[in-house]
């Protein structure tokens, strides 16, 4: 692979970034990792130094920290070929965490930020009810990326109190690995006892919605690119699957629902691109468009998955054959951190106002 | 996405003369008109557009506003659309189809004659599908035979958008009856006053008559009126199904964004509390909101693509299924939140475009955009066998 972050020069170019990620995702990733039958999580090592080696996590910290002052469409499409491959590692926790830590700027962020830069930290981030965090004593259930983090980022669910980062590697820290049914990625329980987490300077309102914008646009590129790569096997075995002499996917009760499929995935990824658009200049309306393109991707993801099941008849219904895996995958993404009720009713409010103002 | 700056200066421009021009509270005065009012009205904001050359930004330089670049009509679209004024629908067939037919397919006899009149309010109509051939456009039977100089045509036709006040109509006939059936067909320009044409208005389901039935017998074109050689119809029938380039939905779906804005300035004032919006109406508004702005960011895109000469089979199938969708969607959530008070038969406005403000008339008229100009079905074989490259169906 020779186009890494780390050797390109000012701007990169999106396009040469998803070859890059594309070529070493086909390469790296064993998608069936974590699916045998002693039920093992992925060994997600090799692929986590790969990641560290290209740099990726390198795009968007700014160059007064040793980044490469990227701005957040870089990361669109390393995020969309993530989701394609049914990666078991993704750097959405950690890139999620930059923006608020490059917010927040203070000599806690620029710590956790070198190490970063030095392919030394990987963060996973959290939500809980108000903590203090001078002792915190709290439990995180089934956090993406847990096992593998050095630190968290813990953030109140309230506008009250502090954002917090806590390195997991100190005392009183204990991560447990959790199987979810997605086996194809790893999760963790952590629980805290007593354990003295380091307060940014970042007010927790800003903190919270860079976080959770950044989060949802992260998870609407993975669910897209995943929904792609579901779509196109699933065209596939309908062009080559023969019933009643000809391919199963001339029958209009079939075509039709997978062109309904791809009107979907289209809305979908034209929705992601304007929210990122808004998000990488944090233009107006950024934070909630950020959340309506996760709701309109993850639909469409577990519509295609559903489908795509549905579509390859009994042979879809087997552990052995992939169906599974994307379904399992577009389950969790369509709740993990956030339901999509809890979306909706987060971006409510910001939408309403907007169009009762332009209404008017 | 910022525009440059000599489309901006035309957005400004554009903006200007709207707020000078269009209709003061056009809504509440058109309300409850009946058809030959809305003749009228439509007839002074053509003369205005003419004047102002934003009727015919598509037609060549030399008429009116003429030679603008696509991405200009887009902004011009975006603009009428954002100042909520009329929509142009019942010239929009001589405007687009029939002008673009000519300009393209025409003599230069046919093309003097027509486009002049046109400018001056000539109103054309499409008579192109048949009771029995919808879906299946080409296997049309209305029959012509040229004799002496002039076709003989029999045969009905249906859907023609305002038919019965068409001055001219774009007709396809048959001419041959062997063969690939795309290849036995004829276009001919039929002048509405000839002997033996009979139109009759048809009464849609909800209650307006806006399409009218062709009864065509032994009717007799002169052969200068064909347009194209004889058997060469379907070719240029293609200019004319194209010959908008995608503009009605730009425009359509700014609209449908300000529908919105509208519902939800309804669906929050007034009322008591629990009129208002409980949890479930309230996510259901979110769900469309987002899909109105991933259908204004799909057709921002593949507009630009379209400018920009790289489209790609199949773009124009996806956002037609997705608009028709979410337009079907929206008016049936507008329906159930007002409720009782949608139910009323109340005035509602012609020619505002498929949001009138009357859901259940909004709801109903949404039908249109599933069935006709290709139905959702049709656009699903397109999207199925064109983009996804899934096998065809066997044809007939």
């Amino acid at each position: 692979v020779s186009a890494t972050a780390k050797q390109t020069a000012d701007t990169l170019d999106p396009e040469e970034l998803r070859d890059a990620a594309r070529r070493l995702l086909a390469d790296q990733v064993e998608r069936r990792a974590g699916w045998g039958k002693e039920g093992a999580p992925p060994d997600t090592h090799a692929l986590e130094a790969e990641i560290a080696g290209l740099g990726w996590p390198l795009l968007t910290i700014p160059a007064s920290y040793g980044g490469l002052g990227q701005d957040f469409l870089t990361l669109v499409p390393i995020y969309e070929e993530i989701g394609r491959s049914l990666s078991p590692v993704t750097i959405a926790d950690t890139m999620t965490a930059v923006d608020v830590l490059t917010v927040a700027d203070d000599s806690v962020a620029r710590g956790v930020l070198e190490r970063i830069v030095e392919g030394t930290a990987r963060v996973a981030v959290g939500f809980a009810a108000s903590f203090n965090s001078a002792s915190l004593t709290l439990g995180l259930t089934t956090v993406r990326g847990a096992t593998g983090a050095t630190d968290l980022m813990l953030l109140p669910e309230s506008v009250e109190g502090r954002v917090a980062l806590v390195d997991l590697r100190g005392a009183g820290v204990a991560v447990k690995s959790a199987v979810t049914w997605d086996r194809g990625r790893v999760f963790g329980d952590i629980t805290l006892n007593d354990v003295k987490g380091r307060p940014l300077a970042i007010e927790v309102r800003e903190a919270t919605q860079i976080a959770r914008a950044h989060a949802d646009l992260a998870m609407a590129w993975d669910s897209i690119g995943a929904a792609e790569q579901a779509l196109t096997e699933a065209v596939a075995y309908m062009c080559t699957r023969q019933q009643f002499g000809r391919p199963v996917g001339s029958f209009q009760a079939l075509k039709h629902r997978a062109a309904d499929l791809k009107v979907g995935l289209e809305l979908a990824r034209a929705l992601a691109r304007r929210a990122s658009d808004l998000y990488a200049e944090r233009a107006e309306g950024w934070n909630d468009c950020a959340g309506q393109a996760r709701l309109l991707a993850v639909d469409s993801f577990r519509a295609i998955a559903e489908e795509a099941v549905q579509f390859h008849g009994g042979i879809g219904f087997t552990w052995e054959h992939d169906c599974h895996l994307f379904l399992k995958r577009a389950l969790m993404n369509e709740m993990l951190g956030e339901t999509p009720e809890q979306i909706r009713d987060r971006v409510a409010g910001g939408i309403f106002t907007r169009a009762l103002a332009r209404g008017a | 996405m910022t525009d440059d700056p000599k489309l901006e200066m035309l957005r400004s421009e554009v903006r200007s003369w709207l707020s000078q021009n269009v209709p003061a509270n056009w809504r509440e005065q058109q309300a409850g008109d009946n058809i030959e009012a809305f003749v009228a009205s439509q007839r002074d904001w053509l003369a205005r557009l003419v004047a102002a050359g934003y009727a015919t930004p598509h037609w060549p330089q030399g008429w009116p506003g003429g030679g603008r670049t696509l991405a200009e009509q887009v902004a011009i679209f975006e603009e009428i659309a954002r100042a909520d004024a009329p929509r142009m629908s019942l010239f929009f067939v001589s405007l687009y189809h029939a002008a673009m037919t000519l300009l393209e397919h025409g003599t230069a006899a046919q093309t003097s004659r027509h486009l002049p009149a046109i400018l001056k309010g000539e109103i054309w109509c499409q008579g192109f599908s048949e009771p029995n051939a919808g879906s299946d456009l080409a296997s049309l039977k209305t029959s012509a035979v040229l004799k002496d100089g002039r076709y003989v045509v029999n045969g009905q036709k249906i859907w023609s958008t305002l038919g019965q006040f068409a001055d001219w109509c774009l007709l396809l006939v048959r001419t041959r009856t062997s063969g690939a059936k795309q290849a036995g067909i004829t276009f001919l320009l039929l002048d509405m006053r000839s002997k033996g044409v009979t139109s009759r208005s048809i009464r849609q389901i909800t209650g307006d008559e806006e399409f009218a039935e062709l009864f065509l017998d032994n009717v007799e074109i002169p052969v200068e009126n064909r347009v194209g050689a004889e058997n060469e119809g379907w070719r240029v029938a293609q200019t004319t199904l194209s010959s908008e380039r995608g503009l009605t939905l730009v425009e359509l779906t700014e609209r449908l964004a300000r529908s919105l804005w509208r519902l939800v300035g309804l669906v929050t004032t007034g009322g008591t509390a629990t009129e208002r919006l409980d949890d479930e109406a309230r996510r259901r508004i979110v769900d469309i909101a987002s899909r109105i702005e991933a259908l204004r960011a799909m057709i921002a895109t593949l507009t630009a693509r379209r400018i920009a000469g790289q489209e790609v089979p199949g773009d124009a199938s996806i956002i037609k299924l997705a608009y028709a969708r979410v337009l079907r969607d929206f008016s049936a959530l507008g329906l159930r939140l007002r409720g009782m008070a949608a139910q009323r038969d109340t005035d509602y406005v012609l020619g505002a475009g498929y949001e009138t403000g009357n859901w259940m008339f909004d709801f109903m008229n949404s039908y249109q955009w599933n069935i006709a100009g290709g139905s959702n079905e049709i656009q699903r074989n397109i999207i199925s066998e064109r983009v996804l490259m899934l096998p065809r169906e066997r044809l007939a």
